[in-house]
């Protein structure tokens, strides 16, 4: 059946896709390493009330989250659709064209990709959380707002990057699109909430162990790493499923 | 494929060379299956090694305390000697009724006190209150005291305790089955040996103990292993011992021993919390009140719990419930009292002053006058000596701790000579009791003044010593042979090393390198066991040991060097896809898991989020396929598969270390061991929906006609119906739904419906396995004659559609032959195996694991087609998917890895009296039911959806079923390696060890299912298919 299904699709491939380039210019390079820092900073300076009050402190920091997201979309990378920044026009003035289209430009797309992050990936990543073993009957508060972060950390970069293509967000979810800073960082959400699970039923009795404030540590430590890997070390690598 | 070859030597010759080619196959077919037997006779001999070491304990002394020497000289110049007037002591009693209530837990007699989130009396509380009216009310004729059981907690290790004073070792745990006779010193053997008349009526249990040391006239014993039936031992014991009581038949005995089971076995089969348990123990009370009517002046009673039960009403380990039971004595002599400031009122809870079991042993030895057993480690109970009223005979209490104390101070002097130990084992114990001594010096000395105080001391010192010798010798015969489990943990590495490499390192066809492997291996293991029996002749080394490491050592090694010829093809055993990575990981993962108790707790939490793991991966890979009807396909199983993952976790039965974080839905509450009324539901929902899934995969590929329609549309169906109804059976007898049925008639009724179900899966499921044609057909049609010559799909798009094969030689009008379900023979004609035993293992699971079972199935189904949409037949994802989908449904059909969730009652489903080896095949079945599915279900992950001439078929099925074995022996040598490490945890016999020995079972029987079920199976699935379609050239 292998060969015969080889056989059946001849064409159909998609052209293969390339690594997203962050913009050059300087307060997008700058805002790219300071992004990681930020994010780091959420659950570090929170982590006591975030143990103490999970809903609460999750609750509050969503805003925070959605603006540094939103930030970082904005300034560092190049919507949908828009060319890629020509790198080979070091002398022209940018800033010469029109700013306020440029500025509607930006920010439509990620209007955009914020609602279809509330509206799609958040039922979508609770339903997945729940399948892994998040309690059905309790919790649903923490529940959603862990799918909150979680969708959050992971999908509007990829919303404003890839837009809605379907055959770009198929490569995304089995994996086959190559290696960059915006999807690293959602590979590494995933990878880090899924570490962080782990400690979870260890009989330690630190009020820390309780859900599900190691799957949001997990979960911000890897989008952080899974980021910079993304951008500097495995940058076009892309993972061979099959 | 070999269709497009020229066939120009006619048709007589492919028939030879087909004939030539179906008995190379089946003599490959032979040997690999030989092969697998092989791996688990090394997986057998490494466990027997393993466990002969690490299950070992204590050393028997077979010597006897006699009347006339007593351990120390006696106080008062006290002669022994005299049974008439006690041995060593003045006795107390003539005569003795021993009332043993299995399973009587202490807080099932004394009143129930409401606790914060328990503020209601269950059924059990209540329900006994004569035990602890009397104690309070006439605290000189009566004692109740908790009463702590020495695990493990099943019946004969109580009983071997109970008499013999001495602490059970867990090899033992096993025989409670086949018990065997006690051969060291013990209660019943000295009455016996001093001319006492002793009666037995009840549990037969000890009649395997002690074999002909009771009246044969009097003494009636009562089969104990029907835990369904709560009424034939309790009335056939209340029918012979009250005519015993009357005076009429005082001198016909001295001792009675009554074993009630009825409580027990209202546990097992509701659990504690049912109005069962309460009509029980009401009856119990009523027994004991006549009893105390019918009691003489000079009789000592006794009744106590030989333990207590979990929450489930199962009992054999170590949790609270199970170990804490009750002591109670009573005697119209007014003799017993209370020591100093101590209330004459029973303790509220089992964990105030609680006494241990084996303190019966001394007790009932000088109450009755007779020597303390030999071995006795325990220590006389307070209230028997001390004597009633105001004026504490503490010297009396003194003397009989001294003496008991002495004997014990013999015994281990005995032991450390036979076992020859050294002093410094012993030094703690020497030192106290010198100082005990020194005391009890003190006391002679001071013997005109009287001084309570000093006698005080002198006791006490002697109980110090008593309790730490005590402690040490339960630390010391948690001895292991070190030497013995090393071997076994060297044996299952090298076989673990074997299957890798078997499984990943070669790089060719299995099956042809197999003879060689069998060949070196098999000769390796009959020279090592010589060399190794030659070995065990010299003196002080066991005979067993070495030449079953001789065998499997030497057969482990030949194996390997079998290898050598094929070393071009060798390559290392390591994962080389992502999603081989990904199952080494997962399986790494688990076995350091294993190491910590809290995950080994919570496996099947962890199971789940691994499964989904592999679910939700799968569901993207399925995603990224290229083929839209591919993507479609496995992502709808994918689906499917986290669907049916996440709803049968809510199947859930939890252990005690789970709570309070779990809440058990298995049964129908907590604390019974019955299923629900809604529950009853789900076997019908089985019948009525399972068989239609099955045949939706069957038709996709147009494979449901024959044989399939039969099997699966009618046989299964009416199986699984039959099933439903034997539950419903099941549930009307238990709630006797209807009180004017003839007595057993729905028992009966019952057990035929079962055995019919058995019959059906497998005389009729095999019967329709062994020779179904494969599930195909063929119709003929006028070609058009520009059809090209070659096979090809009828819709190119599809690559599942049919193929269609034309004639080739044949003349004009061509007529062009459409195979319908080519596509999946192999597949679907094998997977008719895993649907005749789906009927068995369903039949013996509760109502609530049928319904996970059935969603095991399911998924099984769901692994199968999203193996073939992704191409990765030949990935180790899906065997190894398969044996974490068993592991996983062993805990969603009602398990744990802990000794009490053994659903034992399966036993009886298809016959009323335990038979072997039929029992405990039920009850293997019940336990690892997915395990076994699962193994079934291997090969099918290579067929499925392979041409009909696939060469190379057996060595990738053979692989496949290698990767699957991997599995459950790299966590059975995780968990082997981690029981022999952390032997001194304190959570060993709570956790690791259940763990370790669910693992080692599961590893036996995976790899004889997996040989014997799955491999056999596998030679009429494709005997039937070549001889149909033909046989791929070599």
């Amino acid at each position: 059946m292998e060969s015969l299904a080889a056989n059946a699709v001849p064409s159909q491939v998609p052209t293969p896709a390339k690594p997203v380039n962050l913009l050059q210019s300087q307060p997008s390079q700058f805002y790219a390493n300071l992004h990681p820092i930020l994010l780091l900073s959420l659950p570090l300076f929170s982590f006591k009330s975030l143990v103490n009050d999970p809903v609460n402190t999750l609750l509050g920091l969503t805003p925070a989250l959605a603006i540094l997201q939103a930030i970082y979309c904005v300034v560092c990378l190049p919507s949908t659709g828009q060319a890629p920044p020509a790198p080979h026009k070091p002398g022209q003035k940018k800033k010469a064209g029109k700013p306020a289209q440029d500025i509607w430009a930006k920010v439509v797309p990620v209007f955009l990709s914020f609602v279809l992050t509330f509206t799609l990936s958040a039922p979508i990543l609770y339903i997945t959380v729940i399948l892994f073993g998040a309690p059905l009957t309790t919790h649903h508060p923490h529940t959603l707002l862990l799918a909150l972060h979680l969708a959050l950390l992971t999908t509007p970069q990829l919303y404003y990057a890839h837009g809605l293509d379907a055959a770009k967000w198929l490569q995304i979810v089995s994996l086959q699109l190559p290696v960059d800073e915006v999807y690293g960082m959602t590979l590494g959400a995933c990878v880090g909430a899924w570490i962080g699970a782990i400690p979870i039923p260890l009989d330690w009795d630190r009020e820390w162990q309780k859900w599900p404030v190691t799957i949001i540590v997990g979960l911000y430590f890897g989008a952080i790493v899974g980021k910079l890997a993304g951008g500097y070390v495995f940058k076009g690598w892309k993972i061979k499923l099959s | 494929m070999e269709d497009g070859e020229p066939q120009s030597s006619g048709s007589k010759d492919l028939k030879t060379e087909n004939e030539r080619l179906a008995v190379q196959f089946k003599a490959q077919h032979g040997l690999v299956v030989a092969f697998f037997v092989l791996l688990l006779v090394f997986h057998a001999l490494g466990i027997y090694l393993f466990c002969s070491g690490f299950l070992l304990s204590r050393l028997v002394l077979q010597d006897r305390s006699a009347c006339a020497a007593p351990p120390v000289e006696l106080r008062y110049g006290y002669t022994p000697g005299s049974p008439e007037r006690g041995c060593w002591h003045p006795k107390s009693f003539d005569k003795a009724v021993v009332i043993i209530v299995d399973a009587l837990r202490y807080d099932f007699t004394v009143p129930f006190q409401p606790r914060p989130g328990d503020e209601h009396p269950h059924h059990f509380h209540n329900a006994l209150p004569v035990l602890y009216e009397t104690s309070a009310q006439q605290p000189n004729n009566a004692f109740l005291r908790p009463f702590i059981a020495d695990p493990p907690t099943t019946t004969l290790q109580r009983l071997k305790g109970l008499t013999t004073g001495t602490l059970p070792t867990f090899i033992d745990a096993g025989s409670n089955f086949a018990g065997t006779a006690i051969d060291e010193d013990n209660l019943v053997e000295q009455l016996f040996r001093a001319g006492k008349r002793v009666v037995h009526l009840g549990d037969d249990t000890w009649h395997s103990l002690f074999p002909g040391y009771f009246e044969p006239n009097l003494t009636k014993p009562y089969d104990s292993f029907n835990v369904w039936d709560l009424h034939t031992v309790d009335n056939g014991v209340n029918e012979h011992i009250f005519p015993l009581l009357e005076p009429s038949m005082q001198g016909r005995w001295d001792v009675i021993f009554g074993h009630y089971l009825g409580v027990d076995h209202a546990g097992h089969r509701y659990g504690p919390d049912h109005p069962a348990m309460n009509d029980k123990l009401k009856q119990m009370d009523g027994v004991i009140r006549q009893i105390i009517d019918k009691l003489d002046d000079e009789t000592l009673l006794v009744v106590m719990g030989d333990h207590g039960m979990d929450v489930k009403g199962d009992h054999g380990g170590e949790s609270d419930d199970e170990v804490e039971a009750a002591l109670w004595m009573y005697s119209k002599k007014g003799i017993f009292g209370r020591g100093h400031d101590v209330p004459s009122e029973p303790p509220a809870t089992p964990k105030e002053r609680p006494v241990g079991q084996i303190d019966l042993v001394p007790t009932l030895a000088f109450l009755l006058g007779l020597q303390i057993p030999f071995n006795n480690l325990g220590q006389p109970i307070e209230e028997a000596f001390v004597g009633p009223g105001q004026n504490k005979d503490y010297a009396n209490l003194a003397e009989v701790s001294r003496i008991t104390a002495a004997q014990i101070h013999r015994y281990q002097t005995e032991y450390a000579r036979a076992r020859g130990l050294n002093d410094s084992a012993t030094s703690t114990t020497s030192n106290l009791w010198r100082e005990a001594n020194e005391r009890y010096g003190a006391v002679h000395a001071a013997e005109r003044v009287m001084s309570d105080l000093v006698e005080i001391n002198a006791y006490n010192a002697y109980v110090a010593y008593q309790t730490e010798n005590l402690r040490i010798c339960r630390s010391l015969w948690a001895r292991f042979d070190l030497v013995s489990m090393s071997m076994g943990i060297t044996i299952l590495f090298g076989s673990f090393a074997i299957i890798a490499i078997y499984a990943h390192g070669i790089a060719a066809d299995r099956s042809t390198l197999t003879p060689l492997l069998l060949g070196w291996g098999a000769a390796g293991t009959v020279a090592g066991a010589i060399i190794g029996a030659a070995v065990g002749l010299i003196p002080d080394v066991s005979l067993a040991q070495t030449s079953s490491f001789g065998a499997a050592a030497i057969g482990i090694i030949a194996t390997l060097v079998g290898l050598w010829p094929a070393r071009q093809v060798l390559r290392l055993p390591v994962p080389r896809t992502f999603w081989g990575g990904l199952c080494m990981l997962v399986t790494l993962m688990l076995c350091i898991g294993f190491a910590a108790n809290s995950f080994t707790i919570w496996e099947d939490e962890q199971l789940l989020f691994l499964l989904t793991t592999f679910g939700v991966l799968m569901l993207g890979s399925s995603l990224g396929q290229p083929d839209p009807e591919d993507r479609k396909l496995g992502a709808a199983n994918a689906v499917s598969f986290l669907a049916a993952t996440r709803l049968s976790s809510l199947s859930r039965l939890c252990r005690e270390e789970q709570m309070p974080h779990c809440r058990s839905t298995y049964y129908a509450s907590a604390t019974s061991s019955t299923s629900a009324s809604w529950q009853l539901g789900i076997p019908f929902a089985v019948a009525l929906i399972l068989p239609s899934v099955i045949k939706h995969f069957f038709a996709r590929t147009r494979n449901y006609n024959g044989s399939a329609i039969i099997w699966i549309g009618v046989a299964l169906r009416m199986g699984l119906a039959l099933i439903a109804g034997f539950w419903v059976l099941d549930a009307a007898d238990d709630g006797e739904w209807f009180p004017r049925a003839p007595q057993d008639a729905l028992k009966t009724s019952r057990v035929v419906v079962a055995q019919v179900v058995l019959a059906l899966a497998f005389a009729a499921g095999y019967a329709t396995y062994i020779w179904a044609s494969p599930p195909i057909t063929v119709k003929t049609e006028e070609a058009s004659p520009e059809q090209p010559a070659a096979s090809r799909p009828l819709d190119p798009e599809d690559p599942h559609s049919d193929i269609f094969t034309p004639l080739n030689s044949s003349p004009q009008p061509r007529s062009k032959l459409i195979i319908f379900g080519y596509a999946n023979t192999h597949g679907t004609r094998y997977f008719l195996l895993p649907c005749a035993w789906i009927l068995a293992l369903q039949l013996v699971q509760k109502p609530m694991g049928q319904g996970t079972l059935a969603l095991c199935m399911i998924s099984i189904l769901n692994i199968l087609e999203i193996i073939d949409a992704n191409g990765l037949r030949r990935s180790p994802l899906g065997p190894t998917l398969l044996a974490l989908l068993g592991s996983y449904y062993f805990f969603k059909t009602g398990h744990q890895a802990a000794l009490a969730s053994i659903q034992w009652e399966s036993a009886f489903v298809p016959l009323k009296t335990i038979q072997y080896p039929w029992s405990p095949i039920m009850v293997a079945l019940n336990t690892f039911g997915a395990q076994i599915l699962c193994a079934i279900a291997v090969p099918a992950i290579s067929m499925w959806k392979v041409p009909p001439k696939q060469p190379g078929l057996l060595g990738r099925v053979a692989g496949a079923m290698a990767t699957h074995m991997l599995f459950y022996a790299a966590i059975a040598v995780a968990t082997v390696v981690e029981a022999a490490w952390l032997r001194r945890h304190l959570m060993l016999y709570r956790v690791f060890m259940p763990r370790m020995l669910m693992a080692i079972t599961a590893l036996l029987i995976v790899d004889f299912v997996g040989a014997l079920v799955a491999l056999v199976g596998v030679r009429f699935s494709i005997v039937s298919v070549g001889d149909v379609f033909g046989w791929p050239g070599t």
